[in-house]
């Protein structure tokens, strides 16, 4: 196969369209059949394009030849590579997603397939077997020895199988150093991780080909075993006499494709192939060099230059000391021929390209004695600007041959130099075991949780034992990120774990600069965890994160910890986070097993819960009517008894007065002998029967009242019920914590101020929604403290404050309110300026007198600003006005309390959802209402207090003190009342509304009983003063309000019956907005979390045709747009927009990972006035995209 | 179908042209109000009640009738006809039309019975009649038969406007 080298000059001389077709044929005869259909499909666009001349085609070949020829060496990660190349819209390759997802199964499946042939080629040596088999005895035998005889079992039930494999003629079916390196994985992240390794070995050892003869109920008491046996106490003992695996790993690799002449680690061969890339880097630098051309001979060789550098850098750090030395060196020669432009010829340029194809000849042989010879040969060329002398070359020859033992005997992992995306992917494998996945979930955020203290701790002081702890949860979190495939977080602890291993070894804390990177570090770790559990988009700094780690760990690695601390302290973090949480004191949380379950599967249960209650409520009513009812029918027994026994005597007295009414003529008086006749029988039996019904009536009473014991039972229960099923909807404060932490550090470096944030209360649960409600108005709060509070680290010393500013988050539960409070030791409010702006707005007149607590009111209002400048956090027009209108949307208060040059308090307080109250039924016009008793102090009955009117307002004089009073009715503006209690009021209620108590008049109170509060349905929005509905006893729906918001929401103002649609302006859309296009839903998400904790208002669109749908309707005020997307890209997009004449001015911002200079130029062509290649840090992008806002301002302000 | 239809479909652009080439016959449930008919598409779940207690809310819009408790869950009820601005009738004489089940339940005044019609059959108009501006925003398509109008009304994002409550910022 051509070489990417021959293929690129081919392509110069040849048509494209043919070597495209060599490459298919050359695929297909290799037996990759995915990839002769790639070649194919490419060949037919190209042919398209050069009929077109739309395109040079001549680089976009040589990519592709590239790409074919890396194939072969690393099929799965090109696979991907090859699909994002033919997707290039550049193309236009006429295929739909799905046909691209089978192209890329098919190039999968090819890369299995030669994975497979690969295998079955290996002949395994059945010595080295019998060893390996040996070795999982004495693992067994060793866990014997630690009381694990779960694993003892496992691992002979593994020993047995394979000897039965080994034996049989199934042994081609099993790879066996493979099935030996995972194992000794397993086994050995089995007593760090034991929860999630018991899954893994039963997986393990579940897998088809090992033929287990155990069913599922064995492999399930096996698992149980392995989870339960090894406890919490016994963790730590166990991980220090875990049996070092690391050998038998690297022996094993040492079989799997190595086809060199002597033994190569695995990893050296990954080390080859990273150098072998950067020497292809080098290549297309000066591949790219017109010789007649200045200015392309002077970037080239720059750029080769630097590419030569960090080739030569890498080369050293991976040992390959000599190739390195050789590498400065004609980087120096490189830089003799860009001081020497006029003298460069192609010669040197051959000559260079020709040490070039020595080195990639080398790199691949270097353990052959003869290999060094290659890279020196012709370096004593006098046509070199400074030839080899032969001393030197002696003596670099000498090192070469002694290192290249030492490199390919290397067992341990040399690290690496440079972060790629790879490293820090989160994604998950394809064949990912759900089970172990959901145990890391749960586990993960735990342990993020608790490497970010440690690290906090580490950041403010800390000890050894932070270290340690660091170190734990570093080296459990790589294991089970091994475990379940997620590289990301595999990658970045292992190089933590590297990191605090060194600390612990050398006994030293991590200084300043260290702590600094690691708590960055930390966070990002925290974001992967929530970006997994999805509940955040993925880190898009990650890939800075790890770099910035690889550096610490290469320079520990080299210089140890002792010298590396004293260098380089980046002084763009100064910012300190405290969490307030004993940590030391609180026992480690344990794991109980959890359950995911849908969120609308919770929904459905609160609302059957509610439903239960409703229903028992109804039962209880129907039966206290029945009691009722009783009751009357008792009386009518007894007035029947009453009347029978009025009768009997009435009938006796007839019978004395001789006018009887049978015996007539028996000869006997009616003294001497009882005479009865039917009347006497039918009375009697009356009587009988009305004393029977009465006992039936008592009896009936008890049964009644037993139902009610069983009904007041079953009420107390749904009620448990329902709370449990409140508490599932509850969330500690503390997991909004890392996202508060991260905007503070954030804001501080963007405003370069020194502060502390101090969390305090943050344990408290409350309800998910009000919770995710106040995450926005938090943010703003937090931004305007360091932005506006909090001085500049001279300003504070001066004033004799610290230097580090203070911001303290404190959150406490009030009742059925949480308070958010937060306070800072800033410069507080400016009560000069705000006169000074109010004047200017002609709120106030000149000099007019105004206490303070009065201008302190001017801030709340709407676009109410004290500076006459804006900055990059907190000067977007966005003030106190928008968290007040958002805590006020949430039916809550915010007060503030400043002290000049002493800092500044605010209080939010927010009331938390009811799901059952205590409400007052009464009637208002024509409408039934149940009124809430939160917030009701006292009820008055009508004549103990006296309504009046006092300067036109009512007010309730009430043992010597008045109330100002509030009619319900007004309140409601219900206007066509119909009272039917003629007299000023029937109740008046005392409500505690902020710092007063007013008097609510009302009608009366029809009844007061326990009601379900239920939403109003998903259609209806918030309604002023309206907590919910309830279903009462008698089916009817009732909504239930809250008179305390009732008082301060913002109502109605039309005097109808009927409320008008009044347009008021949604506090949000007072917040610039951004429309963020992507294709990538992370992307979009990650864009629009940062966005959104940043202050703005953002609006998504996933390409440049649903953005242009979205423009045609919205009026963004900055457009944050990707390069390549299907349907219509982002430089269409950005031309798009500039055709309509209401978006000339619209900021246009581009991010892509396209670096050419050419995208760069066509992006600038189309009118994008910003463009960012990844990856972009956070802070920068705010700070350009608030510039590029403050210039669009400053440019319509001029046109205007 | 006759060429002319096709072209007037084109012309509205309020069909999908694959689904009227691919389609043979699609049923849809029409409901009346007022002077208007609106399509509802059988994929939703949709039942008329009979003799269920509208209850009242205060201080809401006026095209909000009020809540009903349809087997323990509350339904708002809206009136279209308030929003088409015709004069009010006696909702005795109406029915309930609910659609939907659970959280996204929503009943509407309807006068007379839901039809079951074909699609297919509906004649696209060229032209929609004037309606209030409330409306405009969600009518996606309007059709007739036998003269009888039928919008065809993006309902989810309509009955999300009619919940959707403002208010004056003035303070009692």
């Amino acid at each position: 196969m051509n070489t990417p080298q021959t293929v690129t000059e081919t392509i110069i001389d040849c048509d494209p369209v043919i070597v495209i077709e060599q490459l298919a044929d050359q695929s297909a005869h290799q037996g990759y059949y995915g990839l002769q259909d790639a070649s194919l499909i490419l060949a037919e666009a190209v042919r398209e394009l050069q009929l077109s001349q739309e395109a040079d085609l001549v680089p976009m070949v040589s990519d592709w030849s590239d790409l074919v020829a890396r194939f072969q060496f690393d099929p799965r990660s090109t696979a991907k590579e090859i699909l994002r190349y033919l997707r290039r819209p550049e193309l236009k390759i006429p295929m739909e997603d799905d046909e691209f997802d089978m192209l890329e199964q098919q190039l999968i499946s090819d890369a299995n397939d030669a994975c497979n042939a690969k295998n079955a080629n290996d002949d395994p040596d059945r010595h080295l077997i019998g060893q390996h088999i040996v070795i999982i005895e004495q693992l067994a035998d060793q866990a014997a020895d630690e009381n694990l005889y779960g694993l003892q079992d496992a691992n002979l039930l593994l020993a047995e199988a394979l000897r039965s494999a080994a034996e049989s003629s199934t042994i081609t079916d099993i790879d066996f150093p493979v099935i030996f390196a995972e194992w000794a994985e397993i086994t050995a992240s089995y007593r760090t991780t034991p929860s999630i390794s018991a899954a893994a070995i039963i997986n393990f050892l579940r897998y088809p080909g090992l033929k287990i003869p155990m069913d599922d109920e064995e492999f399930s008491m096996l698992q149980e075993q392995l989870t339960t046996e090894l406890s919490a106490d016994e963790l730590i003992s166990a991980r220090d006499h875990s049996l070092d695996l690391e050998p038998l790993i690297s022996q094993d690799s040492q079989t799997i494709g190595n086809d060199l002449p002597g033994p190569v680690s695995r990893v050296a061969l990954e080390l080859v192939d990273l150098l072998l890339l950067q020497t292809e880097q080098v290549r297309s630098h000066l591949q790219h060099i017109v010789i007649d051309d200045k200015e392309s001979l002077l970037t080239g060789l720059q750029q080769a230059s630097d590419a030569l550098e960090r080739f030569a850098n890498a080369a050293k750090t991976a040992g390959f000391e000599g190739l390195g030395q050789i590498g400065v060196h004609i980087n120096v020669n490189m830089q003799r021929f860009t001081e020497h432009l006029d003298s460069f010829t192609s010669a040197h340029l051959e000559l260079l390209l020709e040490w070039l194809g020595q080195v990639q000849e080398y790199l691949p042989v270097f353990n052959e004695s003869s290999a060094g010879q290659l890279i020196v040969a012709g370096l004593t060329d006098e046509q070199w600007a400074l030839p080899l002398a032969f001393e030197e070359l002696a003596a670099i020859l000498l090192q070469i041959r002694s290192e290249s033992s030492a490199i390919s005997d290397h067992s341990e992992v040399v690290r690496v130099t440079f972060a790629t995306d790879d490293d820090v992917s989160i994604a998950l494998p394809e064949d990912v075991n759900q089970e172990l996945l959901e145990l890391l979930l749960q586990e993960m955020p735990v342990y993020t949780r608790q490497f970010s203290e440690a690290m906090q701790h580490l950041q403010s002081g800390g000890n050894a034992k932070d270290v340690e702890v660091a170190q734990r949860v570093a080296h459990t979190l790589k294991g089970s990120a091994n475990t379940v495939g997620i590289k990301g977080i595999a990658v970045l602890t292992h190089h933590l774990e590297d990191i605090l291993s060194a600390c612990a070894n050398e006994q030293k804390l991590p200084g300043r600069a260290l702590a600094n990177s690691l708590i960055t570090a930390a966070d990002c770790l925290e974001n992967m965890s929530e970006a997994l559990c999805a509940s955040s988009p993925p880190p898009n700094d990650a890939k800075n994160v790890l770099q910035d780690i690889l550096d610490w760990a290469n320079r520990i690695d080299q210089e140890g910890l002792a010298d590396s601390q004293d260098k380089e302290i980046p002084a763009d973090i100064q910012s300190g986070v405290n969490n307030k949480v004993e940590t030391d004191d609180k026992p480690e949380t344990v794991q109980s097993s959890m359950v995911r379950v849908p969120t609308e599967q919770i929904e459905s249960l609160f609302r059957l819960s509610g439903e239960s209650i409703i229903l028992n409520s109804q039962a209880q009513e129907t039966v206290r009517l029945m009691k009722n009812q009783l009751r009357t029918m008792q009386l009518q027994f007894e007035l029947l008894h009453q009347l029978g026994a009025e009768l009997e005597q009435l009938i006796d007295l007839k019978d004395f007065s001789g006018r009887t009414l049978g015996a007539v003529g028996s000869g006997l008086d009616a003294l001497e002998m009882d005479q009865y006749n039917e009347l006497h029988t039918a009375s009697r039996r009356m009587a009988e029967a009305a004393i029977d019904a009465r006992e039936i009536s008592l009896d009936l009473n008890k049964e009644l009242e037993k139902m009610h014991e069983v009904l007041d039972a079953q009420q107390r229960s749904v009620i448990d019920a329902q709370e449990v099923v409140m508490q599932t909807r509850l969330v500690s404060i503390a997991t909004i914590a890392p996202r508060l932490q991260r905007s503070f550090r954030q804001t501080c470096r963007m405003t370069g101020k020194h502060s502390e944030l101090t969390l305090m209360g943050e344990n408290i649960m409350i309800d998910g929604d009000t919770l995710n409600a106040l995450i926005d108005p938090m943010m703003h709060l937090l931004r305007n403290a360091i932005d506006h509070g909090i001085e500049s680290e001279e300003e504070r010393l001066a004033q004799g404050k610290s230097n580090n500013g203070k911001v303290v988050f404190e959150f406490d539960r009030e009742g059925n309110y949480i308070l958010v409070r937060c306070r800072d030791d800033g410069r507080g409010l400016d009560y000069a300026a705000i006169r000074a702006a109010a004047e200017k707005k002609g709120m106030l007149q000149p000099g007019q007198d105004i206490s303070e607590d009065e201008l302190k009111r001017y801030i709340l209002q709407p676009n109410f600003s004290s500076r006459s400048f804006s900055t990059h956090t907190s000067g977007r027009g966005v003030g106190m006005d928008v968290v007040r209108a958002q805590i006020v949307n949430m039916g809550g208060t915010l007060t503030l309390d400043s002290v000049q040059g002493g800092g500044m308090t605010i209080e939010l307080r927010v009331p938390l959802p009811l799901s059952m109250t205590y409400a007052l039924l009464t009637h208002v016009g024509a409408y039934q209402v149940a009124i809430a008793n939160k917030s009701i102090h006292q009820i008055i009955h009508s004549g103990e207090g006296q309504v009046v009117v006092q300067d036109d307002k009512e007010v309730l004089l009430l043992e010597g003190n008045s109330y100002p009073a509030a009619r319900l009715i007004n309140l409601l503006h219900v206007d066509d009342h119909r009272s039917r209690y003629p007299g000023p009021y029937a109740a008046a209620l005392l409500v505690k509304n902020d710092d007063q108590t007013t008097a609510v008049l009302i009608d009366a109170i029809t009844d007061s009983q326990e009601v379900v509060i239920k939403s109003l349905g998903y259609y209806m929005g918030k309604i002023p003063g309206y907590i919910g509905a309830t279903i009462l006893g008698d089916g009817t729906v009732t909504p239930v309000l809250d008179i305390s918001e009732l008082l301060r929401a913002p109502i109605r103002a039309v005097a109808h019956v009927y409320a008008e649609p009044l347009a008021i302006v949604e506090s949000v859309s007072l917040l610039p907005t951004i429309l963020v296009v992507d294709d990538s839903l992370s992307q979009r998400r990650s864009l629009e979390q940062l966005l959104m904790d940043a202050g703005y208002r953002v609006l998504l669109a996933r390409d440049g045709i649903e953005a242009a749908e979205i423009l045609a309707h919205a009026n963004p005020d900055i457009v944050l747009t990707d390069l390549e997307m299907p349907r219509m890209n982002g430089i269409e997009l950005a031309a798009h927009i500039r055709t309509q004449q209401k978006y000339k001015r619209l900021p246009i911002l581009m991010i892509t990972s396209r670096t050419t200079q050419k995208h760069r130029q066509m992006a600038e062509t189309a009118g994008v006035d910003l463009y960012f290649s990844k990856p972009v840090r956070d802070e920068e992008l705010l700070m350009k995209m608030q510039d590029l806002l403050n210039l669009a301002v400053i440019k319509t302000c001029e046109v205007a | 179908m006759h060429p002319d239809d096709f072209k007037a479909f084109q012309d509205t652009g309020t069909a999908d042209q694959s689904d009227l080439i691919t389609t043979k016959v699609e049923a849809i449930f029409g409901i009346r109000t007022g002077s208007m008919g609106f399509l509802v598409p059988t994929t939703s779940y949709c039942e008329v009640l009979d003799k269920i207690q509208v209850n009242m809310l205060p201080n809401v819009h006026h095209w909000v009738s009020g809540m009903l408790n349809l087997r323990g869950n509350l339904v708002p009820v809206f009136d279209l006809r308030v929003v088409l601005e015709e004069a009010v009738v006696d909702n005795k004489k109406r029915r309930l039309f609910a659609i939907d089940r659970g959280d996204k339940a929503v009943a509407l005044w309807i006068d007379g019975l839901p039809e079951i019609t074909d699609r297919a059959s509906l004649q696209p108009l060229q032209k929609l009649p004037v309606l209030p501006e409330l409306l405009q925003h969600f009518v996606i398509g309007g059709y007739q038969l036998n003269g009888q109008v039928w919008l065809d009304v993006k309902l989810s994002d309509l009955f999300k406007a009619l919940g959707h409550h403002q208010y004056s910022m003035e303070e009692v």
